[in-house]
């Protein structure tokens, strides 16, 4: 019995092995021929998309681009997507055109798609090639799956009107789990724009990790506009909001937070105070050298450090007090510190 | 008599038994990383890594690289390292008291001068002898150490470094550009669970590597290299992205895996008597969370590359196995409590069972098949045609794993270029079942022997560099 079960096994096993070495050396010299067959391609394509580029009407030239290459969809996404990343401002026009002309109504088909990743793939493309209209079909992807929502709210920041503005901070608002790491990079790319939806947004009672979030765009974006709305965060009961908002300060420089970040130098957690004396250096007030010093003869390792290359950012006059502060007895851990820092800046220009 | 003829029947079942699972759960992994692997490349279609390099809240990481004695390759390593694409990171190389060239090498390639660093001593490792930072490549910066094995390195390395992120990568190991920017991605998407991410190790003997980079892809011309090549692909394709699918990521490989630094530092760093502190630390740090009832997960991605030297003569691989086969044993023991304890979930209940049951045993019961059936031949008991054919069906086993492997590999990344490659791996697949499998068998099985004897040591390898590797001596 078992011999008949081993030769059957074998048996099985040798023409399930021949048949897989098969299917892998055929499915590769297909591809190889298939690649190769593509290259040629998109090699004529991006020939013809390189004239459209430089032409004096690249509107209808890539009319005219659509009507030839229209027909090879997989070939001209790539090509797309790949000059998508290249290009910047109006050369992208000719792009969205051929985009609208070609592959447009298929993938707008595709959004509709039973499967997850159909339906990512064709979001993402309308990530780089959306129009304001396309926004009626991106908002109702705004209800599916994780993945495919956040895709759908980073092509709506590329249409960018009040209307989808209003959406991204709607979503954003109430979503139970948000991926910060989707929402910052899509706040990021829609720019000083959503200023006033930020500011609309912290007035509103947010979850910590979310107002975080809010405020560490103010100071990524430079919006100075919301120091106001920002300095309220300097005495919240959170540690983590209190240290975005300390990090956010010393990024928008407005002079007047020097009194915030003085009070946040004397926070009761050492997290914050080290941030804050980081963003001190950054604000370059003088008044803050005696802060910063007093920084430097704190038990904490990172305050410590942060007060040193706070000092350092102050060029010459920083570098003064590192130097005095290396030569003095009395504590050895700031001495070592500071002579660490001018060790740092000596040698790799290192400042902050 | 009849005693021994029951022995030696259940032990003939026990062996059998023991073929069919550990082949069946190979195979099944095999079609869960199929699956994953499908999806994975459809997921990240049109996905531009690079979006990653402007994002205003990537984690800066530490990258921290322990080297002994690793003279040969560690200049190429660095500059590949320090060529990576991502926007804030550390290079640290902790030279772990190396007795060749290393430190020299490091100094004059890199220009390097002592630098008085105060950092915060929150590991124990051994004495530090000299920090020294490079005035041409700021992000570099060297420790010098006494010797203390790779895990003390690392906890000095840990000790020195600034940012939340630690990525770990051995001193022959060279990455490609954008795989830190798609190992960190897990950290992006969910920072509060992911507690570590590895990528897929492959092996750069046979490959052309100028100026820290990998050029072109190849299979190396020694046969050792090839067998080992496909158990790179069987163990980083077929077996970890399997099991990562099944939440039983156990290991995430020394020679390049990122990791949360808050919590290797509070279970404790790295474990400086443990052989395999890649995955003592890995399960560590699992059981840390779970102790905590905190959510985590460790992920395993696909596509980020790593290259590293395989050892190519049988003496140096076998103290290698010898002691990757040691520190597991030793790893297991020491986490035993976890063993199908469903207070640790998947971890407890699957994983550490799977790699005591299969990984820890396998070789063990391996060779008590092959002494049993040369003690059959001796005492003229062995029915042939039924023992050939069972040598073939286990042949055609291994073969078919292996080309699933394969088959992984060309859906996956795609990376040895000519078809021959394909013919050559294949022949591999049906090569190593004939010498090498038997040979690493009683390597490791040895190496339980050594483990209950109390052997620690490490072993040294060999390394002729990354643009001998592959060729012929």
């Amino acid at each position: 019995m078992l011999s008949i079960v081993v030769l059957y096994s074998f048996v099985y096993l040798l023409l399930l092995s021949f048949t897989l070495f098969l299917f892998i050396f055929s499915r590769r010299l297909f591809i190889e021929s298939r690649e190769r067959r593509d290259r040629r391609i998109y090699d004529l394509m991006e020939l013809d998309l390189l004239k459209i580029l430089t032409a004096r009407d690249p509107r209808s030239e890539a009319l005219a681009f659509s009507r030839k290459h229209g027909s090879r969809p997989r070939i001209l996404k790539e090509l797309l997507v790949a000059y998508r990343e290249a290009l910047a401002g109006r050369a992208v026009e000719p792009l969205k055109v051929i985009f609208e002309g070609t592959i447009r109504g298929r993938c707008l088909r595709e959004l509709r798609s039973r499967w997850l990743a159909t339906r990512l793939q064709n979001v993402r493309l309308f990530i780089d090639f959306s129009r304001p209209e396309e926004a009626v079909h991106l908002v109702k992807l705004l209800h599916d799956k994780p993945v495919v929502r956040l895709a759908a709210l980073n092509a709506l920041a590329g249409i960018a009107s009040k209307e989808t503005l209003a959406y991204i901070f709607d979503l954003f608002e109430k979503d139970p789990e948000p991926n910060l790491y989707a929402y910052s990079n899509i706040f990021f790319s829609l720019g000083p724009r959503i200023e006033p939806f930020i500011r609309a947004t912290l007035d509103k009672p947010l979850p910590p990790a979310k107002s975080g979030l809010l405020v560490e765009m103010a100071g990524r974006l430079l919006l100075r506009g919301l120091y106001l709305d920002v300095i309220v965060f300097a005495r919240h009961p959170d540690k983590e909001l209190r240290i975005r908002a300390a990090r956010t300060l010393g990024r928008l420089l407005v002079p007047e937070s020097m009194r915030t970040l003085t009070d946040l130098a004397a926070d009761a957690a050492w997290e914050v105070q080290a941030q804050a004396l980081r963003s001190l250096g950054h604000l370059q007030d003088w008044r803050t050298i005696p802060i910063l010093v007093k920084g430097l003869f704190s038990p904490q390792w990172h305050v410590r450090y942060n007060a040193g290359y706070g000092l350092a950012a102050f060029g010459l006059v920083g570098v003064l007090q590192l130097q005095e502060i290396s030569r003095q007895k009395e504590d050895r851990f700031a001495a070592d510190m500071a002579a660490m820092v001018l060790d740092s800046v000596i040698l790799t220009g290192e400042v902050a | 008599m009849d005693v021994l003829r029951f022995l030696d029947g259940g032990i003939e079942a026990v062996i059998l038994v023991y073929f069919l699972l550990i082949n069946t759960f190979y195979f099944l992994f095999s079609i869960l990383s199929l699956a994953g692997i499908l999806r994975y490349r459809r997921l990240v279609t049109f996905v531009r890594f690079g979006e990653i390099f402007r994002m205003p809240i990537v984690k800066p990481v530490s990258i921290i690289v322990p080297a002994f004695n690793e003279g040969q390759g560690i200049i190429d390593s660095i500059r590949s390292l320090l060529s990576v694409r991502y926007p804030v990171f550390e290079v640290i190389v902790v030279n772990d008291g190396s007795t060749d060239q290393t430190l020299d090498r490091l100094i004059e390639a890199f220009d390097l001068k002592h630098w008085k660093a105060v950092y915060k001593r929150s590991l124990p490792s051994q004495p530090i002898r000299g920090i020294y930072r490079s005035p041409i490549q700021p992000k570099l910066i060297v420790v010098d150490k006494v010797n203390g094995r790779k895990a003390d390195a690392m906890n000095a390395g840990l000790n020195v470094s600034r940012y939340p992120l630690f990525c770990a990568v051995d001193g022959d190991s060279i990455l490609e550009k954008d795989a830190l920017l798609k190992v960190v991605r897990p950290f992006l998407e969910d920072p509060e669970r992911t507690i570590g991410a590895g990528g897929i190790i492959r092996l750069s003997n046979g490959c052309d590597v100028r100026d820290g980079q990998v050029i072109g892809v190849g299979i190396p011309r020694n046969w050792i290299a090839r067998f080992q090549i496909l158990e790179y692909l069987r163990a980083f394709l077929g077996g970890r992205l399997g099991m990562a699918m099944m939440r039983s990521t156990l290991i995430v490989s020394g020679a390049f895996g990122i990791f949360r630094k808050d919590i290797a530092i509070a279970c404790g760093g790295y474990r400086a008597a443990s052989i395999t502190e890649d995955m003592d630390l890995c399960i560590r740090m699992q059981k840390h969370m779970h102790d905590l009832k905190k959510p985590y997960r460790v992920q395993f991605i696909p596509d980020p590359i790593c290259w590293t030297e395989a050892p190519e003569s049988l003496r140096v691989l076998a103290r290698q196995r010898s002691r990757w086969h040691r520190g597991l044993i030793q790893t297991l023991v020491r986490y035993r409590s976890m063993l199908f304890n469903p207070r640790y979930g998947m971890a407890g209940l699957f994983a550490m069972p799977f790699y005591a049951l299969f990984e820890m045993t396998g070789p063990f019961i391996e060779c008590l098949g092959y002494a049993l059936f040369v003690s059959h031949i001796l005492l003229g008991q062995v029915n042939y045609p039924f023992a050939v054919m069972f040598f073939f069906v286990a042949v055609f086993y291994g073969t078919f794993v292996s080309l699933l492997s394969i088959l992984l590999e060309e859906l996956s990344e795609h990376r040895y270029p000519r078809p021959r490659d394909i013919l050559i791996l294949t022949a591999a697949g049906v090569a190593e079942n004939l010498f090498y499998r038997q040979y690493l068998a009683v390597v490791r099985a040895w190496s339980m022997i050594d483990y209950l004897k109390g052997k620690n040591e490490w072993g040294a390898m060999e390394k002729r560099g990354f643009a001998k590797a592959g060729q012929a001596p």
